[in-house]
């Protein structure tokens, strides 16, 4: 059902995009840093000037051909009017895609909280959340508190870890010895928990 | 098709693949895909195996050993590869070429309209209905998008009206975004 090219013509269309080279592949393809589309692709991107930045500093190469072009693009079309806009056919509509707020992550404090609760009548659990902020991957942590303190521990919903067991004390101690990334003054003891524990 | 795709969400479970499924689906491919002969096993290497993941909207994503998503397809359809193994490998999907103009929209998402692949920058190559392409641009090195044709290219030509190629997944979208699973 798939119709098949001659081959002329799939040879004929590689060399046009690679120039008549011999080939190897896996081709290897330089992607954007900061779009992570193909370097070619940037300049549709909503924040291509930041881009622009990322190219500069890791292929000075590309992007000085980059300011080659762009330089001889506007001489040509001030040279020669609108000729090739005339050529291309106008679209309307809002294509252009639009610079996406996620600054979620940014905006969230980088703090770990430490919190209790009790759960059943006499059961005491930790709860840690805001690991997650600090790159920490969340199920090694978990697994590493809970042989650290011998007790049940697990990545509860998204970004928090249960720990069975008071060890809100020791984990002070703890989280700045295994992740030193972590600030002694970025764990934030946020005392008994009014939220009932996940059963 | 992937535009709201996220990677931990969307993924709702991944199965190791039989390996008589895996050989199955080795064959599919290279029915689909005859040129990817010389390449196949640097793509899917014949011990590995291979997993499934299967997505929410009746997407399944081949994966290989190392995790990388490959190709993907959506119910009983055909298996398409995805852009990132398209641009190591770009021989052996069908391109068709599109004109400047249309790269904003194609980029976020939209189909492709025959205008765009009939007008001067524009080129095609002569497919049939429902084959897999990959859309190239004009004066681009790289695909930036993959779809498969509502129409046949001739009557792309003659009608040069509507959609002509159903993007499926294009650069930057989820798929695109999606991290190697572990």
């Amino acid at each position: 059902m798939h119709a098949v090219n001659e081959p002329d013509e799939i040879k004929k269309k590689v060399e046009e995009c690679h120039g008549a080279v011999e080939v190897t592949y896996p081709i290897e393809v330089k992607y954007c840093g900061n779009c992570s589309m193909p370097i070619e692709y940037c300049e549709y991107y909503a924040e291509y000037d930041k881009c622009k930045e990322w190219l500069a500093k890791n292929y000075p190469e590309d992007y000085e051909k980059l300011m080659l072009r762009e330089v001889e693009e506007a001489a040509g079309a001030s040279a020669g009017g609108m000729d090739s806009d005339r050529k291309r056919q106008k679209r309307g509509g809002k294509g252009m895609l639009r610079a996406k707020k996620d600054n979620e992550d940014d905006n969230e404090l980088k703090c770990v909280r430490l919190s209790c609760t009790t759960r059943g009548k006499n059961k005491r659990v930790t709860l840690v959340a805001g690991l997650a902020a600090f790159k920490i991957d969340l199920r090694a942590a978990a697994k590493f508190f809970g042989t650290k303190f011998a007790c049940g521990s697990s990545v509860s919903g998204d970004k928090e870890i249960v720990i069975q067991g008071d060890v809100k004390d020791d984990l002070l101690e703890v989280i700045p010895d295994k992740w030193p990334e972590v600030p002694r003054d970025a764990i934030d003891d946020c005392g008994e928990s009014k939220k009932r524990g996940q059963s | 098709m992937f535009k709201k795709f996220e990677e931990k969400d969307s993924i709702s479970s991944i199965q190791q693949l039989k390996s008589s499924v895996q050989k199955g689906i080795r064959t599919k491919l290279l029915e689909a895909y005859p040129k990817l002969e010389t390449h196949i096993d640097l793509i899917l290497p014949k011990k590995d195996s291979y997993r499934i993941a299967k997505c929410h909207d009746h997407i399944e994503l081949l994966l290989n050993g190392t995790g990388e998503q490959v190709f993907f397809r959506h119910r009983d359809g055909p298996w398409m590869p995805t852009l990132r193994l398209l641009h190591k490998f770009p021989y052996f999907v069908t391109m068709q070429q599109v004109d400047k103009g249309a790269i904003r929209f194609v980029l976020s998402g939209a189909n492709v309209m025959c205008p765009g692949l009939t007008s001067p920058g524009a080129c095609m190559t002569p497919a049939e209905k429902g084959t897999v392409v990959a859309i190239m641009a004009e004066g681009k090195e790289h695909a930036l998008a993959i779809g498969l044709l509502t129409l046949s290219t001739e009557d792309i030509l003659k009608i040069n009206k509507g959609i002509g190629i159903e993007t499926y997944h294009f650069l930057n979208d989820g798929l695109w975004k999606a991290k190697p699973v572990k």
